[in-house]
């Protein structure tokens, strides 16, 4: 269980873990660091160059961040909703992080050796690093915050230290990591924000005192927080260790989960970025002189899930004849108002190893109807549509594919349901279809292609579709064990393959994440994972 | 007085109650749970059900229900869910703010609606009249989150006077931040009352004491402000305690459109995540405040008119 002293406001949490983490516990042999694949980087390295081009960056100012998510608690052992994990992230920082283009990057670690046998692991520490009380940054501390990272049963995230058999210091700046089996996505796993570094012993505090009070090697200290308040102050770490940083004296987060509130106070000059804009706000703000407009790929996909309980669903000719009818290009052209790209594989064009040459089940009428005639189903039926009602853009997609299942004799009711009743709802397998968003957490993509595949192991029945194909499943356990990067490219093109005929669920859309800012801040940028660092941001 | 009052309070506590097992039942038969929101993703059945035992969500509806009917009698609103807080700290830190927006919102109507009543009931069925009286229409068919998100785009993006949304610091910024919430909140009820208060105004225009007045020679503008207005305040008290409930209500709304952490806010939030205990509570203050209004309303009205007899 979770820690009970945390407030959360779940309304405004982004699920950001919404996979099953659980199944990365199964022996993953991934090389170690890649870059993602193509397109995205491409995008998100015009970006960077973009931001960089700007003049020497200018020092001082408040930031002020409007966002959707509230922080309830800032122990990051103990929580896994998005308004905890985006603030104490700018306080504590772990060994590695994820950058702006989705590749792990050293950052509290300098680097790594691994033993022959991949079972040991030394770390070296970065010199120079200290936390925001002066203290130096030791091997204690790292030993101290991962040992309570995995030792914490009630940690949501504490599996993912399931590898590690031992953590110890070596000498004044070196930690050795041993691992109870060869363990390739431990640097992903360690980069999480749940294994971020805290003093030793919380500096001879208790947890309580420690964590309203919480002294980290990040650019930003607490300056103050209530936790049903509405907002929250960081100021800038005085001791951090990139020199010069951070540009910003403070950073305000304000929590306001009105998506037109958010709009009209970016439009308003009220604050400075705010975050999770509407796709239908998008064209009115890039008019906007005052407003800059920011979308960044993100590790998600919204996917149109199928029953396969039921038997019209555990018809492939049904799925596939489905898959064909959904014009997606309309759709995203529709309801995300440009915003995004319209789905093909599964797997997101950002994360590692999309395939972009996956055979997808392109829009065909035709071919929609003659697939459904060789079905067992050739006239169509009556089903349900399963939707949560506060996300508009998915009562959107309801509404168009209710309409583009109409030729084929496909008669489609949509179900709407607030978020809390959706979600339990089709976890019961209480539904026909359902629409929701997937998304990665860290860096290696097993834990995607595990969760939506792995029906036995995955941790959600295929994302409660119970699709079940022996062999995608084989091929998921081989890639994990897999260290060539070209081998495990083409094992990952040919489960994406194997999805894409299948048709277990629709891949319909590949949403960004959309920022607004207003036009002085510069260098702000959000990596493929959701997170977003505020050292390299200053305002004009 | 004393018994009537006595009476009345008697009849708020079962109208409170009433609200209260509705309250209770909606919830109930709601799917959803606050475990599965607390808890996150990664929640296992077997946390889950841990929780909602801990939480007493594993009893049966009924006995369930007794717990919570007992509680209320001592006096114990709950710990929310959510908040891991006793649901009375969470009311009492945003319960100020719904009050003045409610206090402020009803001023606004009654500036509002006192001269645009008048102005109709004087130049009755001339083209003031119909001005104000098709503004009423108008003000009637619109939704009051369109008017508060107009006056936001108004004073707020393009004037840059009056914040966006959220709550200043300090008694000015405050009071400024209410601003455009308790007028957004005020227009909603604006056109009832100068409807009525305007029906109420031409009565009393050509009652025998107005014409006696104009007899002696008084002038217009006295006889209008002096006589009239102050022999239609009665019905527009009394018009105006009946519609606080629906002030109270729209709260919910204009709480959202001005990014307020009031209690409207809470409540949708609460109930959007299962926080049946804050739910609950917030049901039974705004239920009982509204009920305490009406009584107050109908002990000033009594106050003001010597005619009326409370029995």
């Amino acid at each position: 269980m979770t820690d009970v002293n945390s407030r959360r406001n779940p309304i405004s949490r982004r699920d950001v873990f919404r996979y099953g983490l659980g199944a990365s516990a199964l022996a993953a042999l991934s090389p170690l660091v890649q870059s993602p694949s193509g397109a995205a980087t491409t995008q998100q390295d015009k970006l960077a160059v973009a931001r960089i081009a700007h003049a020497t960056p200018k020092r001082g100012g408040t930031l002020k961040f409007a966002r959707s998510v509230a922080p309830t608690t800032l122990d990051p052992a103990n929580t896994i909703i998005a308004g905890d994990i985006y603030t104490l992230d700018k306080i504590f920082e772990p060994l590695y992080i994820t950058n702006a283009s989705g590749v792990l990057t050293p950052w509290l670690a300098t680097g790594y050796t691994t033993s022959a046998d991949n079972k040991t692991l030394t770390f070296s520490l970065r010199p120079g690093v200290k936390f925001s009380d002066g203290s130096p940054l030791t091997p204690a501390d790292v030993v101290f915050s991962i040992n309570r990272s995995r030792k914490n049963a009630a940690g949501p995230l504490s599996f993912l230290d399931g590898a590690i058999s031992s953590i110890e210091a070596s000498g004044s700046s070196k930690v050795v990591v041993k691992l109870s089996e060869p363990w390739a996505p431990i640097i992903s796993d360690l980069s999480v924000f749940a294994n971020a570094i805290v003093p030793a012993n919380f500096g001879g505090k208790s947890e309580k005192e420690f964590f309203a009070a919480p002294i980290g090697t990040g650019p930003f200290l607490l300056s103050s927080f209530t936790p049903d308040a509405t907002s929250l102050t960081l100021k800038a770490n005085p001791h951090y260790w990139q020199p010069g940083k951070p540009y910003l004296d403070s950073v305000e987060f304000l929590y306001v989960d009105n998506d037109s509130q958010r709009v009209l106070q970016i439009e308003g000059g009220q604050v400075n970025i705010v975050d999770t804009v509407p796709p239908a706000e998008v064209a009115s703000l890039k008019s906007n002189a005052s407003v800059v407009l920011e979308q960044f790929p993100a590790w998600e996909v919204d996917l149109l899930v199928f029953n396969e309980k039921l038997p019209q669903f555990a018809d492939r000719n049904v799925r596939r004849a489905i898959t064909y009818a959904i014009n997606r290009p309309a759709l995203v052209h529709a309801a995300n108002f440009g915003t995004g790209e319209p789905g093909g594989s599964f797997f997101p064009p950002s994360l590692q190893y999309y395939s972009a040459s996956t055979p997808v089940l392109e829009y065909s009428l035709s071919k929609a109807k003659a697939t459904l005639a060789q079905s067992k189903y050739p006239k169509g039926f009556a089903t349900k549509l399963l939707v949560d009602s506060g996300n508009q853009k998915f009562v959107t997609f309801a509404q168009i594919i209710k309409s583009q299942l109409q030729p084929l004799g496909i008669d489609v009711t949509i179900t709407g349901l607030d978020h809390s009743a959706f979600e339990s709802t089709f976890q019961k397998f209480d539904y026909e279809m359902f629409i929701d968003y997937a998304i990665n957490d860290i860096s290696d993509p097993d834990e995607m292609a595990s969760f939506e595949i792995d029906v036995k192991d995955g941790g959600s029945s295929s994302y409660w579709s119970n699709y079940d194909n022996p062999k995608a499943i084989a091929l998921v356990h081989e890639a994990e064990a897999e260290f060539d990067t070209n081998k495990r490219a083409a094992l990952y093109a040919e489960i994406q393959s194997i999805v894409a005929e299948d048709a277990p669920f629709v891949a319909l859309d590949y949403p960004p994440y959309i920022y607004a800012t207003s036009k002085s801040v510069q260098g702000f940028s959000v990596n493929p994972g959701g997170a977003y660092r505020l050292e390299d941001v200053w305002l004009t | 007085m004393a018994r009537y009052i006595a009476g009345r309070l008697a009849a708020a506590v079962l109208v409170v109650f009433g609200v209260s097992v509705v309250t209770f039942l909606f919830l109930h038969l709601e799917p959803g749970s606050a475990a599965r929101t607390l808890l996150g993703e990664h929640a296992t059945p077997r946390a889950i059900a841990a929780l909602q035992r801990e939480w007493g969500l594993n009893a049966s509806l009924p006995s369930q229900f007794v717990r919570y009917i007992n509680g209320i009698i001592h006096g114990n609103l709950g710990t929310s869910y959510i908040y891991q807080i006793p649901t009375s700290r969470l009311i009492g830190e945003r319960i100020g703010l719904t009050a003045a927006l409610v206090g402020l919102a009803a001023l606004f109507a009654v500036v509002m609606t006192v001269p645009l009543a008048t102005l109709a009931a004087a130049k009755k069925d001339q083209f003031a009249d119909h001005v104000v009286r098709g503004l009423s229409v108008l003000g009637l068919g619109f939704p009051s989150f369109w008017f508060g998100i107009v006056l936001i785009e108004i004073f707020s993006v393009h004037l840059h006077v009056l914040p966006v949304g959220g709550i200043g610091s300090g008694f000015g910024g405050y009071l400024e931040s209410l601003l455009l919430p308790a007028i957004t909140a005020a227009i909603g009820i604006v056109p009832i009352l100068v409807r009525s208060l305007r029906v109420g105004m031409i009565e009393i225009l050509d009652a025998e004491f107005v014409a006696t007045a104009r007899a002696k020679g008084l002038r217009e503008i006295f006889v209008l402000f002096s006589i009239v207005a102050r022999n239609a305040l009665i019905p527009t008290v009394t018009l105006l305690g009946l519609n606080i409930a629906y002030l109270i209500g729209s709260t919910v709304i204009v709480e959202q459109v001005f990014d307020l952490n009031g209690l409207g806010s809470l409540l949708l939030s609460s109930i959007l995540n299962r926080d049946f205990p804050v739910v609950q509570a917030v049901t039974i203050v705004l239920g009982t405040s509204v009920v305490l209004i009406n009584l107050v309303t109908d002990l000033l009205a009594a106050r003001l008119d010597p005619r009326i007899r409370l029995r």
